[in-house]
């Protein structure tokens, strides 16, 4: 073995991981043409729609999934990056997030105690595992806090991070429609609403439909986002 | 060519805000995400300028509307775990629906209901 076989590997995995973004963005193209061609509905929600059939592909060639994440880490430290830019129309919308302090407030206490007792509560009524319960509970922040929160209370991380991606395609995908039915008409609340439920997933649908409603679910997402990590614990420790 | 350089020193900012925000929440140990705290270093430098540079705009928004691309690889990410998730799928599945629409359901009401207080108060002075 002298370094060029060190070198080759370096490269296959590059290209590896450069082939499997493509095929991600082939398919993200694919999900939006088809989102486009339905006019835009939240039912076609493009996480859903490529990560689907890119499953299927693994599957059907037998392909490992860890061979895939090389280039979905890219992708996913990219998330990073992005989610900074949230400061952008925070700032152009900034009286109007100013304006909603004591509405966000209230929003953020009640928000986030439902998100997690609710899923407690019907986890155990339906007679799920323990573990499952606790992978459960930090089901609407973003993933690398309910990884972390899962790990503290006794959940599995990774089964909390799949709950985190499922919930955000729920609500980013029945967001309008439970709005709808609930006369949900304003839009800093249907975007706080959906930050605190489905945090980046559902930002990212609430991008789509507007910049306020984009606005107010990303400075939901960051809010919840500390609140459970903060909170869930010590409620652990005091009703678990 | 001069667009595309500042552009690719937008997305460097964006880069190193998040950067940034990791370290210092890992060196101090916040219970805060660092990409939240580099949310709020991005934000303190457009307030401290006073207004958002056409290159940093068109990065921050291009990557907002294309979050969802990002989080393909996270949904891929999920069939490793579908043994587990069929384990309890029933109360998965309920849980998952139930639980986002009551979430939804206190949110957005908490928010209606102070806003319409708070905000007929300012309006009646």
């Amino acid at each position: 073995m002298s370094d060029i076989g060190i070198k080759l590997i370096y490269w296959d995995r590059v290209f590896e991981a450069g082939f499997w973004i493509l095929v991600t963005l082939f398919f993200y193209y694919l999900a939006l043409r088809i989102q486009r061609a339905l006019g835009g509905t939240p039912l076609a929600n493009p996480v859903l729609l490529a990560a689907a059939p890119i499953i299927g592909l693994l599957v059907a060639a037998d392909i490992w999934v860890g061979d895939y994440m090389g280039g979905g880490q890219a992708l996913l430290w990219l998330l990073g990056p992005a989610t900074v830019g949230i400061a952008v129309p925070l700032y152009r919308n900034f009286t109007r997030v100013r304006s909603a302090l004591l509405p966000m407030a209230a929003a953020l206490v009640i928000g986030s105690t439902v998100a997690v007792i609710s899923a407690i509560v019907i986890g155990e009524a339906m007679g799920a595992s323990v573990e499952t319960i606790r992978s459960l509970a930090p089901k609407s922040v973003t993933t690398p806090i309910a990884m972390g929160i899962a790990g503290e209370i006794g959940g599995y991380p990774s089964l909390a991070a799949a709950f985190v991606i499922l919930t955000g395609i729920v609500g980013a995908v029945f967001g309008a429609a439970f709005f709808r039915l609930l006369h949900i008409r304003d839009e800093r609340a249907k975007g706080f609403a959906m930050g605190i439920a489905a945090h980046g997933i559902g930002t990212a649908r609430a991008f789509q439909e507007s910049e306020v409603q984009g606005t107010f679910s990303g400075v939901a997402m960051a809010l919840n986002g500390i609140v459970t990590a903060l909170v869930l614990p010590l409620l652990w420790l005091a009703f678990g | 060519m001069r667009l595309a350089g500042q552009l690719f020193l937008a997305f460097l900012l964006l880069a190193a805000c998040d950067t940034a925000g990791r370290l210092v929440s890992w060196w101090l140990g916040l219970p805060v995400p660092g990409t939240v705290i580099g949310i709020l270093f991005l934000l303190g430098g457009l307030v401290a300028i006073r207004r958002v540079p056409e290159a940093v705009g068109r990065v921050a928004d291009f990557l907002l509307a294309h979050l969802n691309f990002l989080y393909i690889p996270a949904g891929v990410g999920v069939m490793s775990y579908a043994a587990l998730l069929a384990e309890d799928l029933w109360p998965i599945l309920v849980a998952l629906f139930a639980s986002t629409f009551l979430a939804m359901l206190a949110a957005g009401f908490a928010f209606m209901a102070v806003a319409r207080l708070t905000e007929k108060r300012s309006r009646g002075e």
